[in-house]
């Protein structure tokens, strides 16, 4: 009797634990079932692209003789061949210089005013919201459109800038050994500073200041965000130990906004890199290859050459771009990720 | 040869009712037979799809010429596909290597030439024949539409270069005679400076008004067998011909370039001579429209302003006249060939041509095409210089022929050149680069 009931016990327990198995199983699945639509979206469009680019710049193509990954009888295998040519390319460092300009004075002069105005709007009594609106509306327009407006602002026989310094007696040239200026000339020649082993030519200033005024607004919202949630008990516990205003801003307020100085820090070292728009709009890298950026260098061996197969050595430009990308922003990132845990 | 087709719908003797007029050499008196609602030029029919660059009044004016051959072909549809002039030869070539080219496609010979040597193009040998023996297009026109000689492409739109535009009204103030020759030429220049005035406007932002410079240089001091040979890669950058025409651009630019010079873009240019800045503006027939259209729109062509062919820099060498413009491209591949050449061999006839032409700013390349058809003295000053007989060589604007990155090279080497007039310079630049004499 005893076995049959245990038998008994076995199989309605069988019978039980197969349905909670399959329950444990669509568990576990179902949420990679949401994930799948956004996963393969990604694969489609960023991951694929990514590894073809990768493949590509292996080969030299160009888009009368594209490379296509099924059609291995046309390669035209070069390894590392088109990095080598690259890195052995003076057009390349000319663009890597200039890329360096955008990527030092850029998220500066973002982090730098962003952090200035917002705590300035912070302090303001009174119009704070009308001067937020002014720093965050140029940021409505599209970089393209601000390329332009800033062409228009540098242009010798109307724009407000020449007319400025021709008005203010300005417009001269100034030569301070290793620091020559020209003034009027914004997009063409306006001078360079001699480093010795480079010359860093001043019309990628022009360009910077046009990205400055078109993106500033992002960092003043995310500075004014992170001033908001910031507990305002801080504050005036500083005030009450005596702290004066710049001392607050030091030590108070600046490591309170740690987390967003970083996210604009990042997005700007992000924008610099792969500026391409401005540049393109007001100079298309010129005055000859004076504001040549690595996006332009890559966007012109892809497409304006196209009777050479220079394609392979475009993807290489990219591929390096992306590296360089990810080696600066990882680490920033991931230590802010470290921070929070 | 110059009648052209009406449209309106008439009665044949058989009842049906016909619409337009098709040009047959063969059919009457007046080259007109009278055609069958649906039959077409040859039969032509479905759709034919091109691609343009043109925009505003210029596209305006392409599609009054396309309603002229749908009247003539009411089986025929042509779809038009307006693409930025500047990303032309990228979007054009992928369409054509990835298999879905356009029927027709505007074209510079860069790109044309490009296009025929991967053989993805028509080859339109018959057309030219034709053209050639009718005395409608010279030889050397034909040489700039092929390819290895064979020709792939049409002519459309013309333009002829080297103009130098000045205001009637300044250049009498200043007190400058109208130069015949290069010294009197130079001497003009000399006395606009001496004036305190700026000799010419500059516009170097947009990089190709540079090749407007060089390009007439290179021809009459080089010879037009040395621009030639640029073009097809037979020639080097060193070439004693190409190292003086460099010399004779970079003087120029010495004396008589604005510091402005690469500040300013094409249309800044032509505005900042309208407006007085400058005596001078070296530019193409275009700018007969430019200047009205986009500067003063008080401005009447051939009173307020006008302009003078530049001089030959050498009395002895033989004259060469510089030209560009546009031209039609068919597709190899093209889904409806009998349709797409039916449009080529009419935007190649001086009677398409003819309707953009009595709309102003367009020089027709078709010898054919009556001078009485265009509205001002300008235009139609413009179009007596465009080439007629091969007597004249015509050589076409040298980046836009080679194109790729030669071209690309070129223009950027062009605006160092004004920084630096540096011979050497631009010429072990352009070695570098330009490696088909190597070949």
């Amino acid at each position: 009797m005893s076995s049959v009931h245990a038998a008994r016990t076995r199989a309605l327990e069988a019978a039980g634990a197969e349905p909670r198995r399959w329950a444990a199983r669509r568990e576990r699945l179902v949420p990679y079932g949401f994930v799948l639509p956004l996963f393969a979206v990604f694969v489609a469009f960023y991951l694929w692209p990514a590894l073809n680019t990768i493949a590509s710049s292996l080969f030299e193509w160009g888009l009368l003789n594209p490379w296509e990954l099924q059609a291995s009888g046309e390669w035209d295998f070069v390894g590392l061949g088109n990095y080598g040519e690259l890195l052995g390319s003076e057009r390349f460092w000319n663009a890597v210089l200039n890329t360096a300009v955008w990527l030092v004075l850029f998220p500066l002069l973002i982090v730098g005013v962003s952090l200035a105005v917002s705590i300035l709007i912070w302090f303001a009594r009174l119009g704070r919201v009308a001067f937020r609106t002014v720093f965050v509306l140029p940021m409505t327009i599209s970089l393209a459109a601000a390329g332009v407006i800033w062409s228009f602002v540098y242009n010798p026989d109307f724009g407000v800038l020449s007319a400025l310094v021709e008005r203010l007696g300005l417009d001269g040239s100034l030569d301070l050994g290793f620091i020559h200026f020209e003034g009027g000339n914004w997009l063409s020649d306006p001078g360079v500073i001699d480093l010795g082993v480079a010359e860093l030519r001043l019309v990628n200033l022009s360009l910077i200041v046009a990205g400055f005024w078109a993106f500033t607004g992002f960092g003043v919202i995310t500075l004014t965000a992170g001033l908001t949630t910031m507990s305002q008990d801080l504050i005036d516990a500083a005030t009450v130990d005596g702290a004066r205003p710049r001392q607050i801003v030091r030590y108070v307020i600046i490591p309170q906004l740690r987390g967003p100085l970083v996210v604009v820090g990042v997005i700007s070292v992000i924008f610099a890199l792969r500026t391409f728009d401005i540049v393109w709009v007001m100079t298309r890298g010129g005055p000859a290859q004076d504001s040549e950026v690595l996006a332009v260098l890559l966007w012109k061996q892809a497409f304006a050459f196209l009777d050479s197969p220079q394609a392979g050595l475009a993807t290489a430009v990219a591929v390096l771009l992306a590296a360089l990308l990810v080696a600066l922003a990882y680490p920033v990132l991931r230590g802010l990720r470290r921070e929070r845990r | 040869m110059t009648n052209k087709p009406t449209a309106g719908e008439e009665e044949h003797e058989g009842g049906t009712p016909l619409v337009g007029w098709v040009r047959d050499p063969g059919a009457d008196a007046v080259g007109l037979r009278r055609r069958r609602r649906g039959a077409g030029a040859g039969g032509a029919s479905g759709e034919v799809s091109v691609v343009i660059t043109w925009t505003g009044s210029e596209l305006d004016a392409f599609k009054a010429v396309i309603d002229g051959f749908e009247r003539d072909n009411p089986d025929v549809s042509v779809k038009l596909r307006q693409i930025p002039f500047e990303e032309l030869n990228s979007q054009v070539t992928q369409q054509f290597v990835t298999g879905s080219p356009p029927d027709l496609t505007v074209a510079l010979p860069g790109l044309i030439r490009q296009l025929g040597e991967q053989d993805l193009l028509l080859p339109l040998d018959e057309l030219w024949d034709e053209w050639t023996a009718d005395g409608s297009y010279t030889e050397s026109l034909r040489e700039i539409a092929s390819v290895d000689g064979t020709p792939y492409a049409v002519w459309f739109k013309g333009n002829v270069n080297a103009l130098i535009w000045y205001r009637p009204q300044q250049v009498e103030q200043l007190g400058v005679q109208i130069p015949k020759t290069w010294d009197q030429f130079i001497a003009a220049l000399d006395k606009v400076k001496a004036e305190g005035e700026q000799p010419f406007a500059v516009g170097g932002s947009d990089l190709w008004p540079l090749t407007q410079w060089l390009d007439p240089i290179l021809a009459r001091v080089a010879g037009p067998k040395v621009f030639s040979g640029l073009v097809d890669g037979s020639v080097d950058w060193d070439d004693p011909g190409v190292v003086r025409s460099f010399e004779l651009l970079g003087q120029l630019i010495k004396d008589y370039f604005p510091p402005n010079a690469l500040d300013r873009g094409f249309i800044d240019e032509v505005c900042a001579w309208v407006d007085g800045k400058a005596a001078f503006d070296n530019q193409g027939a275009f700018v007969n429209l430019v200047a009205p259209g986009e500067c003063d729109s008080d401005l009447e062509p051939g009173r307020d302003f006008t302009f003078f062919l530049m001089p030959k820099v050498d009395e002895s060498k033989p004259e060469v006249q510089f030209i560009s413009g546009d031209l039609f491209a068919v597709a190899k591949d093209s889904e409806n060939v009998g349709a797409a050449k039916a449009l080529a061999r009419y935007l190649g006839s001086a009677e398409a041509q003819e309707i953009w032409a009595k709309r102003g700013g367009f020089v027709a390349p078709n010898a054919n095409a009556k001078l009485d058809v265009y509205p001002n003295a300008n235009d139609r000053k413009a179009a007596e210089l465009w080439p007629k007989s091969d007597e004249v060589p015509a050589v076409y604007d040298l980046d836009d022929a080679i194109g790729g990155e030669v071209q690309s090279t070129l223009r950027e080497a062009l605006q160092q050149f004004v920084r630096d007039q540096d011979v050497d310079r631009i010429v072990s630049t352009m070695k570098q680069v330009d490696d088909r004499q190597s070949e």
